[in-house]
């Protein structure tokens, strides 16, 4: 499919003028790529429907029924959103703020290790490089005990940055997201040629002026991807932030809501998926505000 | 944003250096300050807490710190430290910690100190002196030595200290029946009660001076009970005796007390076994059947998912990476979607929905058929990767989609002029300079698979079990998943074993990256 | 530019720096909140149960000043949280829990004896045996629970006598699978064994006083060899009564549809029944024998901490708050099940589901504690699915017991 891709760059970089198109060549030019699209589309939705049917269904079980969509109603998000025992409006806003710190701080810092290991050259560099990644690859089926242990020490010199903090939580996670983030960043520096940095240098700029002024213009695309794959990521993070957050008034979304269906003889499926669905708007959103810089072609313009 | 803006504003901005220069000078100087406070705090707190060692490391790293900021040179130590104290503190630590626990017999039995064990141990062994009556009490004070009012059933009062049986209190007060308040002696509040609470769950009063009589001890601090203790524990000779039977429990250095006979005492302590662990995950005889199997399917689990996702991922980006095409926002976002659910909530979904004779994939999609999605060894596998593949194509797909951007246009554009066919631009510029950005997150995606223990525990449990070996073993068990079968279902929740597994995995899959990463640079060297 | 390269540099550490900021902030606040007066008292309770508490916990902060906090924990993660967070002192002073827990913790050393005093006579004798192990009791129990029949009265007006009536009773009614149970790809042998015991096969045999005796075990007796064959005969390559497939999502939706007609499940789920609009009915379980068909007893309750620095007002709190009359109502109304306080329990029983479920639980013994019991679930389940899914029910039977055998040593 890629032949046909660049196939097609050429024959339209040729053909550009001819405006009316066939069928045929419409299918060539863009028409396959919807079929593709919305044959993957399909794929990713449709186990989605379950969960929007669910949360639909005030009575419901996630997957007991493939009748799906047999009752309507706005029960379930209603009981999410007004339940005392459930502040779902409270997890929400420690899951915003949790992952707004987290995605803000994890990339500058994978940034400025990213303009470090791209630009510099320094005794272990590569050492270093293959290091920090390497490290993540730890099974972190036990983490959670150390991490535990860890926290408590913390918590009893500085309380807020202990157990039950939102503090100590973004802590541990930014210490978790170091790797994959440089590396991904690190390639993308790369990328940038080095002669923009040199011509900067020459009119007097600083590294540092170089690397915020210039540098992380020129690589905003990484930067909203590691950004929203941060988000992500801390928004469905559950095992540590369950081991961290203990009062429910302090609990992100994934702990609280998964809390609802954790003893199977209660769950209430409904409620969750209700609650899992108002959760993937913020999501939805940043990945539509951001995807201006994901796929916007700056660099293209900029390498020039 | 227009070409001419980007390109002309970084030369306009570094022209005058010098009004950012104190301001960021301040910034600096404020920020150190503020590092350096939480240190001198985190010092001091740590050094009332007798802390020393990790004290003395706090001051070391904040010293560091200051130096590679104040310091002209280490260049690149200041783009790096921010995220290496993170690194440090988290990662390394659990790495480590995990690392200690592997040469510990951490896990069921063994999980506190000698101290909480023999505590334990004792509480346990005290038995009800048999038809003994419960016996309202107040706890009272002389001097600072605790006693017990004492009011028996017949409703007379008597008092006792720990070294003092009960003797009788003509002159008590009463209230209720109950004595309250006793000549020569202070009556506690509850509140008085509550703070002292650890003097008063130690409080043991001797009934009389018979010790078979058994003592008096109040865990609530208005009625007490008379007990027998059936351990009695020596702390000079480190024993334990059951004075019932007379047998002796010895400490032995197994963590546990142990009698002649080789009974054991439970709950034992915590203790460190060398590398004890790592020959038992080497040698255990009920993991080595399926062990290679098992080893494998994990390899194959984890360069499938992989590719599959990439494959997917990539295909999807290039499909939108045209600027004709209509709609693909709306496509971007759908495609994000199973991302951005919890994966937990959807494997469950993919769980029911691949259920053989009620899930909607065989009763709706193949009309009734009863393919055993999930039962069949074979089958259970693709469906396990194909799972995967759906929860890790977008993260796949908004890599490849950011990092195409990285590729200039004109590179394509030069080399079609020069007569490369599609896929020879493709293939020969496109993929090698994708894959110098993404090798390194294929290889970090590589270890997240191999270790993916939620997708197989919550798809199917690792399921089909394999039913030749009495390990709950089954075809989808990715080794970390068979490890945590082998150490925590059963009797025994064994961290030391697990933490054993998990560092040897660890080992296997970093030599595995190490070895990749030294082939990526030859892709590296490409562009450079 | 030497100046400059440092200074911004300094920008660097806004990450960390910025933490530390808020952090402050943070402390400011927290600082202010948890100062106890008269000591403190952390209780673990499941997230369906806080409110229930809540009353006493308030009752006892009043009388005492000591300050109760509930904090909700996640049922799935409480067992191990405790095991794991009491040896460092972190761990809560009680927390709930169920009574096959016993073992393990005893065995961990985290749970401290509980002296009911007097108090234990009044709560059921299921219930405080299920509170002893080895001879003391730990546990301060609050609900007894066991599955029943639930039947769609709509659909089979009359509660069937044996379970091959149970059957046509359904089929009659023109219901192709009128009896659901929950099972799964590793079985469900909790669910299952009201039919084990009909054919005589109980796991352990029971001792003096009445509770289960893990050294004599009774899963590998002929009556067991009889129930797997029973087993093998409804399973998929017999009438197809009992199917792996049907896990409890499946089973609740297919009684809340109206396509079965029976469900043996627990009081958990009968309020979902009854939201649907279906007319329960609560019947004793079906036998397959005549014999009676007994459950399990499962008690809940909770647990002191071993670690707990408050043992007196916790032991307080416990036997005389949670212990109370008023109490075990609450909870019994947050979960519909039967309190173990035998007034109470009399109380709740004026509910004639209540009643139905408390009659078949009448001599149901207690769930075994034994630390093993962990591994005994997995053979058994295993072999029960492997059983109704075609295999041989004599040797998968016997591998059984011999597993389970060589597990309890």
């Amino acid at each position: 499919m890629t032949t046909t891709d660049l196939t097609h760059l050429r024959n339209t970089a040729r053909r550009a003028p001819h405006r009316r198109r066939t069928a045929g060549r419409w299918f060539v030019d863009t028409g396959w790529r919807h079929v593709v699209a919305i044959a993957v589309s399909v794929f990713a939705v449709f186990p989605l429907l379950f969960v929007v049917s669910s949360a639909l269904n005030p009575n419901g079980t996630l997957t007991g029924s493939n009748a799906l969509f047999s009752r309507i109603g706005i029960d379930s998000f209603w009981r999410i959103l007004s339940d005392p025992q459930n502040p779902y409006l409270r997890w929400f806003g420690n899951t915003l703020l949790v992952a707004g710190v987290t995605a803000v701080a994890s990339t500058l810092m994978g940034a400025l290790a990213a303009y470090a290991f791209s630009r510099m050259r320094f005794a272990g560099r590569r050492f270093g490089l293959i290091t920090i990644v390497v490290i993540q690859m730890f099974p972190q089926l036990l983490g959670a005990v150390a991490i535990f242990l860890m926290m408590s020490a913390i918590g009893d010199v500085f309380p807020a940055f202990g157990l039950n903090t939102h503090i100590g939580l973004i802590m541990v996670y930014l210490g978790g997201s170091l790797g994959v983030n440089t590396y991904l960043m690190y390639g993308f520096f790369n990328t940038v040629p080095v002669e923009i940095d040199e011509a900067a240098k020459i009119d007097g700029a600083g590294h540092a002026r170089i690397f915020f002024t210039i540098i992380l213009r020129l690589v905003a695309p990484i930067l909203a991807v590691v950004a929203l794959l941060s988000v992500i990521a801390s928004f469905s993070e559950y095992l540590i932030a369950s081991v961290l957050l203990i009062d429910p008034e302090n609990q992100t979304l994934a702990v609280g809501l998964v809390k609802l269906v954790s003893n199977p003889r209660y769950a209430d499926w409904s409620a969750f998926s209700a609650g899992a669905i108002m959760a993937a708007i913020p999501v939805v959103a940043l990945f539509l505000a951001l995807q201006r810089y994901i796929v916007g072609g700056i660099t293209a313009g900029a390498v020039k | 944003m227009a070409q001419t803006s980007t390109a002309s504003r970084p030369a306009r901005a570094v022209a005058p250096p010098s009004p950012g220069t104190v301001r960021s000078l301040l910034v600096k100087i404020v920020l150190l300050g503020i590092v350096d406070a939480i240190s001198l705090y985190a010092v001091f707190m740590l050094v009332l807490q007798d802390n020393w060692v990790v004290a003395i490391v706090v001051v070391a790293v904040s010293a560091l710190v200051n130096w590679i900021y104040l310091s002209r040179r280490f260049l690149p130590a200041k783009y790096l430290t921010p995220g290496l104290i993170f690194l440090a503190v988290f990662q390394v630590f659990v790495l480590l910690y995990t690392g200690y626990v592997g040469f510990t017999n951490y896990g069921t039995g063994h999980n506190g100190t000698r101290d909480q064990a023999v505590n334990s141990l004792l509480a346990s062994s005290l038995q009800r002196v048999e038809d003994s009556p419960s016996y309202p009490v107040t706890v009272v004070d002389r001097f600072g030595e605790l006693g017990l009012l004492v009011t028996d059933p017949e409703g007379d009062a008597f008092v006792g200290t720990a070294d003092e049986p009960l003797s009788r209190v003509p002159d008590a007060e009463f209230d209720g029946g109950r004595a309250v308040a006793a000549p020569g002696w202070t009556s506690l509040t509850f509140q008085d009660v509550i703070a002292r609470t650890a003097e008063i769950t130690a409080l043991a009063v001797p009934y009389s001076d018979d010790p078979n009589d058994g003592a008096l001890r109040t865990p609530d601090g208005s009625n007490a009970y008379r007990y027998l203790s059936t351990l009695e524990y020596d702390a000079s000779a480190g024993t334990m005796t059951n004075t019932q039977t007379g047998v002796v429990y010895s400490d032995i250095g197994t963590g546990a007390f142990v009698a002649d006979s080789g009974e054991e005492l439970r709950p034992g302590w915590q203790i460190t076994v060398g590398f004890d662990n790592f020959v038992r995950a080497f040698t255990e005889s009920s993991i080595r059947g399926p062990l290679v199997y098992v080893t494998i399917w994990t390899f194959v689990f984890a360069i499938a998912s992989v590719a599959l996702c990439f494959g997917l991922g990539l295909l999807l980006a290039i499909t939108f990476q045209n600027a004709r095409m209509r709609g693909v926002k709306y496509y971007r976002l759908l495609l994000i979607l199973p991302y951005a659910f919890p994966a937990f909530l959807s494997i469950l979904v993919w769980n029911g929905m691949m259920n053989e004779s009620f899930g909607f994939i065989n009763q709706v999609l193949f009309g009734g058929a009863s393919i055993p999605w999930l039962s069949d060894p074979n089958l259970a596998k693709v469906s396990a990767i194909l799972v995967n593949v759906w929860l890790g194509f977008p993260y796949m797909f908004l890599i490849c989609t950011g990092a195409l951007q990285a590729i200039p246009e004109e590179l394509t554009e030069a080399a079609t002029m020069d007569g490369a066919r599609g896929w020879g631009v493709f293939r020969q510029i496109k993929l090698p300079l994708l894959l110098s950005t993404t090798a390194p997150v294929l290889i970090a995606s590589f270890a997240f698979n191999f270790n993916n223990f939620n997708l197989v525990y919550l798809l199917n449990n690792g399921g089909p079990r394999d039913t030749t070996t009495s390990l709950p073993v089954g075809h989808t068990d990715l080794l970390i998943s068979m490890v945590y079968k082998v150490a925590f279902t059963g009797q025994n929740r064994d961290y030391g074993l697990a933490s054993a597994f998990s560092i040897i995995i660890f080992l296997i899959v970093a030599g595995i990256a190490v070895i990749s990463f030294s082939r990526t640079k030859a892709l590296e060297e490409i562009q450079r | 530019m030497k100046v400059t390269k440092r200074g911004i540099l300094g920008l660097g550490s806004i990450a960390i720096a910025s933490a530390f900021v808020l952090t402050g902030c943070q402390a400011a606040t927290d600082d202010g909140g948890d100062a106890p007066a008269g000591g403190k008292l952390t209780v673990w309770v499941d997230a369906e149960r806080v409110d229930a508490l809540k009353g006493a916990a308030e009752a006892y902060t009043d009388k005492t000043g000591v300050e109760v906090e509930l904090v909700s924990k996640d049922n799935a993660t409480i067992k191990d949280d405790f095991i794991q967070q009491v040896p460092t002192g972190e761990g809560p002073d009680i927390t709930m829990g169920a009574h096959d827990w016993l073992g393990e913790l005893t065995t961990n050393g985290v749970v401290a004896p509980l002296e009911l005093g007097d108090s234990a006579a009044d709560y059921l004798d299921v219930a405080i045996q299920a509170a002893t192990y080895d001879g003391t009791v730990y546990m301060l129990p609050y609900a007894v629970e066991n599955i029943a029949l639930l039947r769609n009265a709509d659909l089979v007006p009359e509660a069937a006598t044996s379970f091959d009536d149970m059957i046509a009773k359904g089929q009659a009614a023109g219901l192709t699978q009128p009896f659901v149970v929950e099972q799964g790809a590793e079985g469900n042998p909790y669910h299952l064994y009201p039919f084990q015991t009909a054919f005589g096969a109980p796991v352990f045999g029971t001792d003096a006083s009445g509770s289960y005796d893990p050294s004599d075990l009774q899963l590998g007796n002929e009556g067991g060899f009889a129930f797997a064959d029973w087993l093998s005969g409804q399973g998929k390559n017999g009438t197809g009564v009992f199917n792996t497939d049907i896990d409890g999502a499946i089973a609740k939706q297919a009684f809340l549809d109206g396509t079965a007609a029976f469900w043996l499940t627990g009081p958990w789920n009968v309020g979902s029944a009854v939201d649907a609009g279906i007319n329960v009915a609560v019947d004793p379980i079906p036998s397959p024998t005549g014999e009676a068909a007994q459950p399990f007893a499962g008690v809940k309750g909770f647990f002191l901490s071993a670690e707990s620095e408050n043992k007196v007002a916790a032991t307080d709190f416990l036997v005389n708050y949670l212990g109370s009359e008023d109490v075990q109502l609450e909870l019994y109304k947050s979960g519909n099940i039967l309190p173990a306080l035998s007034a109470a329990a009399e109380t709740a029983s004026s509910d004639p589901i209540i009643a139905g479920f408390s009659a078949v639980g009448a001599d149901a013994v207690a769930m075994p504690a034994i630390p093993a019991m962990g591994s005994v679930w997995q053979y058994w389940g295993v072999a029960q699915a492997a059983i109704i899914n075609g295999e041989d029910p004599h040797a998968t039977w016997e591998k059984l017991a011999a597993d389970v055998a060589a597990a309890i040593g």
